[in-house]
């Protein structure tokens, strides 16, 4: 944990040389477990989440907000690159300022109608963008409808809160995560460095051509636009974005995650229901049909006759826009039933564990028992946790359709699978399972390749993008 | 009781008139820095100046009035004076005043490109004295908004006959995230008559302390219905603006 600034309250004083960053994201860093009471929030409204208690009052957000963000907002804070960070994100039970070691937070609240209209524009936009088709708006009316009148909304109260703070604050960059905030750059209108994330696959063949020009328009309001892997470079150029776009892998930072010894291993992995014999391919995913644990599911049927103590573990459940404290949408619980059910229909209930969420160092343990992790996503922007298992020498099985396939190079570091070959994946399952050997050897050239998506290399390169931006390295 | 307008001398007067001409300068010269905000600051320096120099003059000349001083000769040089300065500005006031006419009824915004005046070229800047041109050669081409009230102007941009800019001024005590989404829903509506790929988009240009000025883009389906749906457009977005005001 980095100091606090002295004046943490208002993001630090901005010294000369050093910069004020506003950074926006829809899911929150924090999630709080319920309202909080009003004495709680002390002085001008700014409440420290140091005086609160992790896990009881507030948790973090799963996902690249915890593992992305935050750590490249506080390497830089380290460096001593940056002083001020305001981050401004969806927080519908959150209070209105929060105080993280001197990063500061803000929400952005929505009543239960709107957060709905919301979530159903984004799911439309994010289905679309993976290659399914969603309930709710089609692509046709999407942009006619009322619920994307909501999605505006919400677009601009967040864009007039970092406006408003940038009056106050006199930001030197913008930097704008999430393709649900697409429009805040157009809405903010201002001439300073706006750096736009899309985490996203982005792929022209899978965006409706009524979005074009909208989504063109917005795009183009941003200086720069980064994203997770090359093959979406030129389909952002295709689209018609006339500005910079550079590409970073995300990236993790691989002191948090530790190596239990095997006794602790053994402990919280039998704990979870796992045998000592069973062979286990594990699947870290929020429970979402776009994670593909479906085609996880009917791989694992396959191979049972021949490995009949193969076990697929599914960890992971709703995202922020799944969970109460989000967007209330029911979609994870809805795909957990029917996993359930194609798991009784394929006679592999007790073959298939679904964990939910877990605590990192559980994690941390599955990711050493197992054998290997597979990624069966239908489309998927990249998927770090294929890093997360190759940090800890497992070999990987990813479907072609992600954006950290083009870091596989198959037989050596993994394979590649189509998501809709399912006999492929089971035949590559087996192949790992039944070569112990070759299992151990692609989880060491995994080790080797995720140094490309480690912290350090993400603050390198995000920091020499932000250096460009602002006017080079005089200003740090 | 005591009678305190009877006890006030005419020095008194005087220095209760400069005390105000103080206070309605600095009033007065504030409020000219904010609406000139994103002018150029040499120009809002001198509007600033200007201001401040007639409500002085006034000022004066009433202070003097009540010490008993002629002021009838101030009065005549000052209004000869501000009658000067008005001919001598008649040129700017006039481009000042088709600003405001160009804005809502010449149908043309930021990159479009427009032929006018015998120049052709893209809209790069639209000011409070004219409308700046980037030509085929690269030259910049200043024409006074004057001319975009007296003169042909052909928008040769493609598409340009579809796009409707209506600039709007919404007072801060009304929800600009609100307003946006109200008009949006209110012009769903209309999508029969609005091309689908375009949804309306709203832009602001500058927020002040009392309102935010923006425009709201749409796109029309026919050329026939420009006349009905800018007024359809801009009574929906009146009766939202009005609405919302009532809510407050």
């Amino acid at each position: 944990m980095p100091p606090a600034p002295p004046n943490a309250d208002e993001g630090g004083a901005s010294a000369t040389d050093k910069l004020s960053i506003c950074v926006n994201t829809q899911t929150p860093l924090v999630q709080f477990v319920s309202q909080l009471p009003k004495r709680r929030i002390r002085g001008r409204g700014v409440l420290r989440l140091s005086e609160l208690k992790e896990g009881v009052d507030y948790r973090y957000s799963p996902g690249g907000v915890t593992r992305m963000v935050l750590p490249l907002l506080r390497h830089l804070r380290q460096d001593g690159r940056v002083e001020g960070v305001h981050w401004v994100s969806l927080n519908p039970t959150g209070p209105k300022t929060i105080d993280v070691d001197g990063i500061i937070l803000h929400s952005v609240t929505l009543d239960t109608p709107r957060l709905r209209s919301y979530g159903t524009i984004k799911e439309t936009i994010s289905g679309r963008a993976h290659g399914v088709e969603t309930r709710g708006a089609t692509a046709d009316d999407m942009f006619w409808s009322d619920d994307y009148a909501e999605f505006a909304h919400y677009n601009r109260l967040t864009a007039e809160l970092m406006k408003d703070l940038d009056k106050r604050h006199d930001f030197d960059l913008f930097y704008i995560h999430d393709f649900q905030q697409l429009p805040v750059g157009h809405m903010i209108g201002t001439l300073k460095p706006k750096v736009y994330r899309w985490h996203i696959p982005f792929e022209t063949s899978m965006i409706p051509t009524q979005w074009t020009e909208p989504l063109s328009t917005y795009f183009n309001s941003y200086d720069l636009i980064v994203v997770s892997a090359d093959k979406y470079l030129s389909s952002l150029k295709q689209f018609g974005y006339q500005g910079r776009v550079e590409r970073i892998y995300p990236y993790v930072d691989p002191r948090d995650y530790s190596r239990p010894s095997g006794k602790e291993v053994a402990a919280l992995t039998e704990g979870m229901g796992i045998a000592r014999d069973d062979r286990v391919i594990l699947l870290v995913a929020r429970m979402d049909p776009l994670k593909g644990q479906d085609r996880a599911i009917r791989a694992l049927a396959r191979i049972l006759k021949r490995l009949p103590k193969a076990k697929l573990v599914a960890v992971g459940n709703g995202s922020f826009s799944g969970s109460r404290q989000g967007l209330g949408l029911s979609k994870s619980e809805r795909w957990r039933q029917e996993l359930t059910r194609l798991c009784g229909s394929l006679g592999v209930t007790d073959r298939v564990l679904f964990t939910g969420h877990i605590s990192q160092r559980e994690l941390d343990a599955l990711y050493e028992r197992c054998d290997l992790t597979l990624l069966p996503s239908v489309r998927e922007g990249f998927g770090l946790v294929v890093v997360e298992g190759w940090l800890h020498r497992r070999p990987a099985i990813v479907t072609n359709r992600a954006g950290i396939a083009e870091l596989i190079k198959g037989g050596k570091n993994g394979y590649l699978v189509d998501p809709e070959d399912i006999e492929g994946m089971a035949e590559k399952i087996s192949l790992i399972l039944d070569d112990t050997e070759l299992g151990a050897r692609l989880g060491r050239a995994g080790l080797e390749t995720s140094r490309l998506c480690t912290i350090a290399e993400g603050v390198r390169s995000e920091s020499k993008m932000i250096t460009e931006l602002v006017g080079g390295e005089g200003k740090w | 009781m005591v009678n305190v307008v009877a006890l006030l001398t005419p020095e008194l007067y005087f220095v209760a008139i400069i005390l105000a001409t103080w206070i309605v300068a600095r009033v007065m010269t504030s409020i000219t820095a904010r609406v000139m905000s994103t002018s150029t600051p040499a120009v809002t320096v001198q509007a600033r100046r200007a201001v401040k120099l007639l409500v002085w003059s006034v000022g004066t000349i009433l202070g003097l009035g009540v010490l008993g001083f002629n002021t009838e000769i101030l009065t005549v040089i000052v209004t000869l004076l501000g009658a000067g300065v008005i001919v001598t500005l008649r040129k700017p006031l006039e481009n000042m005043g088709s600003k405001y006419f160009t804005d809502v009824y010449v149908p043309f915004r930021l990159g479009d490109s427009v032929s006018v005046g015998g120049h052709t070229g893209k809209v790069i800047e639209m000011n409070s004295i004219s409308v700046v041109i980037l030509d085929a050669e690269n030259h910049l081409v200043s024409v006074p908004n004057t001319v975009f009230m007296e003169r042909e102007v052909v928008n040769v941009t493609p598409r340009a006959w579809k796009e409707l800019v209506i600039p709007v001024t919404v007072g801060n005590e009304v929800d600009l995230a609100t307003f946006e989404s109200e008009v949006m829903k209110s012009l769903d509506k209309l999508w029969l008559h609005l091309d689908k790929r375009f949804p309306p988009v709203l832009t602001t240009k500058s927020k002040g302390s009392q309102s935010t000025e923006l425009t709201i883009l749409v796109y029309i389906q026919s050329p026939e219905e420009r006349d009905m749906m800018m007024a359809e457009v801009n009574k929906r977005i009146t009766e939202t603006i009005n609405s919302m005001r009532k809510t407050k």
